[in-house]
C-alpha cells in the first residue's frame, strides 16, 4: 500500500495530480494557503511562544539577579512601625510584611535561593540522568536491568512525603533540598535519554565508529550523546520549572532553606495567617512564581514546535 | 491472564515491602527523639528511658526491623504515640476522606480535560487554540498551595460561598477539588491533544477520511480510541499518586485526609503512625495500578496481558 507517497506537494493542497505537463509557473498554492496551512500556524505559534516566555521569564529573573545591586532595603530587616503597609506605600513596591520587612526585597533575594536550588537540582538531575540513561540504553544487559528497576521503584514511591522525610533526616539546607529535587527529576530525563540512546546505536554510524576500532565508552561519549543532547536539554528545561514548584512547596510545608534568606514558599506561608487584611502578602510572591514557572514553560515549549533548520541524521 | 495477575501481585507486593523497609531505616536515622517529643521538654532522662522502653525504641535497630515484620505479617504496626490507638486505624480512619478527595478530583479532571484536550487538538495553533493552550500552562505553573489559599480567600472568605476548612459539608469539597483538578486538567488535557494530534496526522485517518467517514466518528471512535491507553494510564496513574496523599492541598485546606496526618506524624516523629500511612497508602496505590493494568484489554482488543508481560 502506496497511497500517501502518490501527491508530491503535501496533502493540503488541491494540486491536479497526473497532468502531463506541468507548468512552472503559477502555483496553485496562493500565500493565503500557505499562511493558513497547519505548519506555518505550527511556526508562527512556536515564535510566539518564545518570544512571551522570555519576556516573562527575564521579567522574572533580571530583578533576582540585581537585587544585591538594586536599591532596596535589606530583606531581613525589621522595622515594627512599617508592618502590613499595602504595595505603593514608602517606596515600597510590594508593601510591606508583618515584621515591617520589605516584601519586594524579600520576594527578590528569596527567589536568588530558590533559583540557585532549582539551577543545581536540574544539572544535577540532568548529569545523572542522562549518564544512568544512556549507558542503560547502550550497554544493556544488567546495566539495563538495574537503572530500569531503579526507575520503576521510584515511580511507586510516595514522591512528596519521602522528600519531607529527607529534609526532616538532614535538615533544610540548601545542598540537601538541592540533593532530594535532583533525585525526584532524575527519572523523567533518564527514561528520555535511554529511549533515543535504544534508537540511536542501531544506526550505522555506530557499526562504522565500532569497526574503525574505538572503544565502547569513547562511542558513547563522542558520538551518540551528542546525537541526543538536544532533546534531553530540552526536557531538563521543563524540569527546571517544576524545580521550582517542588522547592516553593517544600518551603511551604516548613521544609525549605531558612538562611540566608526565606524562599518563596516560605514567604507565602508567613503571609497565609494576614490574607484577609493583607492581601500583597500571599497574592504577590505566588504572581511572581507563576510569572517565571509560565515563562520557562512557553520557552521550552516553543523550543520544542520550533522548526529545526538542519536536518541531521534521520 | 492468573499467572499475570499472581506476578504482578508479586511484584506489587515486593515493591510495597521494599518502601516500607527503606522508610523504616530512613526515619530510623532522622535526628530528632519521639520519646522527646512524646514526653516533652521537660521530662527526666528516667522518664524518657521508661518512654524508650514502653514503645520498644531501646532495643537494637535489627531487633525493632524483626518486631517490625512480625506486626507487618499480622497487620497490626503498633500503637501511635500521639494518638494513642492503633496506627493502622487511625489512618484508615483518615484513608475515607482522601479517597473521596481523589476520587472527585480525578472525575472533574477526566470530564473537563477530555473534551478540552480533544477541542485543542481539532483546531491546533489557531488563536483561541493559542490562548486556551497559555491557560493550561499557567494552570500547570500555578503551585497548588498559593492556588489553593487564592480560592480559599476568594470564595470562602471575601464571598463566602464555600466552608473554608475541613469536611463537614459536601461543600467543603469543592474547592480542595478545584485546587487539585487546575493543575491535573492542564497536563491532561495537554496530553490530549498530543496523542490526538498525533493520531490525526497518521495514515489511517486520512484514508478513514476519504472514505467518508463522519468527522464526529473519526474524532471520538478513530483517534479517540487509539488515544485511550495512554490517557487512561495517565488518569489512573495521578490518582493512584494521590492516594499517597494530596499533601499540600490537605494542609492548606485542614482537610482530615492521609496527607495532612503524614505531616504531623513526621512532625512528632510517630514511627508507627508512619509506617502505617506509608503501607497502606502504597498497598492502594498498587492496587490502582494493577486495575489499570487489567483494564487494558477493555480498552484495546489487541491487548494481550500475559504477552505483554512477557515482551
Amino acid at each position: 500500500m502506496s497511497i500517501d507517497t502518490a501527491t508530491p506537494a503535501g496533502g493540503s493542497s488541491p494540486l491536479p495530480a497526473g497532468q502531463p505537463a506541468r507548468q512552472p509557473s503559477p502555483s496553485a498554492v496562493t500565500k493565503a494557503d500557505i499562511a493558513k496551512a497547519g505548519a506555518t500556524r505550527r511556526r508562527n505559534a512556536a515564535k510566539w511562544k518564545l518570544i512571551v516566555g522570555t519576556v516573562c521569564t527575564l521579567l522574572v529573573i533580571i530583578p533576582i539577579i540585581l537585587a544585591q545591586v538594586l536599591p532596596l532595603p535589606d530583606a531581613n530587616f525589621q522595622d515594627l512601625s512599617a508592618r502590613r503597609l499595602p504595595p505603593f506605600t514608602d517606596g515600597h513596591l510590594f508593601g510591606t510584611d508583618q515584621l515591617g520587612r520589605d516584601l519586594l526585597s524579600r520576594v527578590l533575594h528569596g527567589g536568588q535561593v530558590s533559583l540557585t536550588i532549582g539551577l543545581l537540582a536540574v544539572l544535577v538531575s540532568g548529569a545523572i540522568g542522562i549518564i544512568l540513561g544512556a549507558a542503560a540504553g547502550y550497554f544493556g544487559g544488567w546495566v539495563d536491568t538495574v537503572v530500569s528497576r531503579l526507575l520503576e521503584a521510584q515511580m511507586s514511591l510516595p514522591l512528596l512525603m519521602m522528600l519531607l522525610l529527607v529534609v526532616a533526616l538532614f535538615g533544610p539546607s540548601i545542598p540537601v533540598i538541592t540533593f532530594v529535587i535532583a533525585i525526584a527529576q532524575w527519572p523523567e530525563v533518564a527514561r528520555l535519554t535511554r529511549s533515543m540512546v535504544l534508537v540511536e546505536r542501531e544506526k550505522p554510524y555506530v557499526s562504522a565508529a565500532r569497526i574503525l576500532g574505538l572503544h565502547r565508552i569513547q562511542i558513547l561519549i563522542q558520538h551518540i550523546i551528542p546525537n541526543v543532547i538536544k532533546q534531553a536539554t530540552l526536557v531538563v528545561l521543563l524540569l527546571l520549572a517544576q524545580a521550582v514548584l517542588l522547592e516553593s512547596a517544600l518551603s511551604f510545608l516548613g521544609a525549605g532553606p531558612q538562611r540566608p534568606f526565606a524562599t518563596w514558599g516560605r514567604i507565602i506561608s508567613d503571609g497565609q495567617d494576614y490574607i484577609t487584611t493583607s492581601w500583597w502578602m500571599v497574592t504577590l510572591p505566588g504572581l511572581v512564581i507563576v510569572l517565571m514557572v509560565v515563562g520557562v514553560n512557553l520557552l521550552g515549549d516553543g523550543l520544542r514546535d520550533r522548526p529545526r533548520r538542519k536536518k541531521k541524521g534521520a | 491472564m492468573t499467572n499475570y495477575i499472581l506476578k504482578r501481585l508479586g511484584q506489587g507486593l515486593l515493591t510495597v515491602f521494599l518502601t516500607v523497609s527503606t522508610v523504616f531505616v530512613l526515619i530510623r536515622m532522622a535526628p530528632g527523639d519521639p520519646a522527646v517529643s512524646y514526653a516533652g521538654p521537660l521530662a527526666t532522662t528516667e522518664q524518657l528511658d521508661a518512654v524508650r522502653e514502653q514503645f520498644g525504641l531501646n532495643k537494637p535497630v535489627l531487633e525493632q526491623y524483626w518486631i517490625f515484620l512480625q506486626q507487618l505479617f499480622t497487620g497490626n504496626l503498633g500503637q501511635s504515640y500521639s494518638f494513642q490507638a492503633p496506627a493502622m486505624q487511625v489512618v484508615a480512619e483518615r484513608m475515607p476522606y482522601t479517597l473521596t478527595l481523589a476520587t472527585a478530583s480525578i472525575l472533574l479532571t477526566a470530564v473537563v480535560a477530555i473534551p478540552l484536550g480533544v477541542w485543542m487538538s481539532r483546531r491546533p495553533d489557531t488563536g483561541k487554540e493559542l490562548g486556551v493552550n497559555v491557560l493550561t500552562i499557567a494552570g500547570q505553573s500555578m503551585p497548588d498551595f498559593w492556588t489553593g489559599i487564592m480560592l480559599l480567600t476568594g470564595f470562602a472568605v471575601l464571598v463566602p460561598i464555600f466552608p473554608a476548612s475541613g469536611f463537614a459539608t459536601w461543600g467543603g469539597l469543592v474547592l480542595p477539588t478545584i485546587t487539585i483538578a487546575i493543575l491535573q486538567i492542564a497536563l491532561i488535557s495537554r496530553m490530549v491533544r498530543r496523542e490526538m494530534t498525533a493520531n490525526f496526522a497518521a495514515p489511517y485517518l486520512t484514508v478513514a477520511r476519504s472514505r467518508g467517514v463522519k468527522n464526529s466518528v473519526l474524532t471520538w471512535r478513530y483517534a479517540m480510541g487509539n488515544s485511550a491507553i495512554p490517557v487512561f494510564t495517565a488518569l489512573g496513574t495521578r490518582f493512584a499518586a494521590m492516594l499517597n496523599g494530596v499533601v499540600v492541598v490537605e494542609v492548606v485546606f485542614a482537610w482530615p485526609g492521609v496527607g495532612s496526618l503524614i505531616v504531623r506524624a513526621l512532625e512528632t516523629r510517630d514511627y508507627p503512625l508512619i509506617q502505617a500511612t506509608v503501607l497502606l497508602t502504597a498497598l492502594l496505590a498498587v492496587g490502582v495500578q494493577l486495575v489499570i493494568d487489567l483494564a487494558y484489554p477493555l480498552l484495546d482488543p489487541r491487548v494481550r496481558l500475559g504477552k505483554a508481560a512477557t515482551a
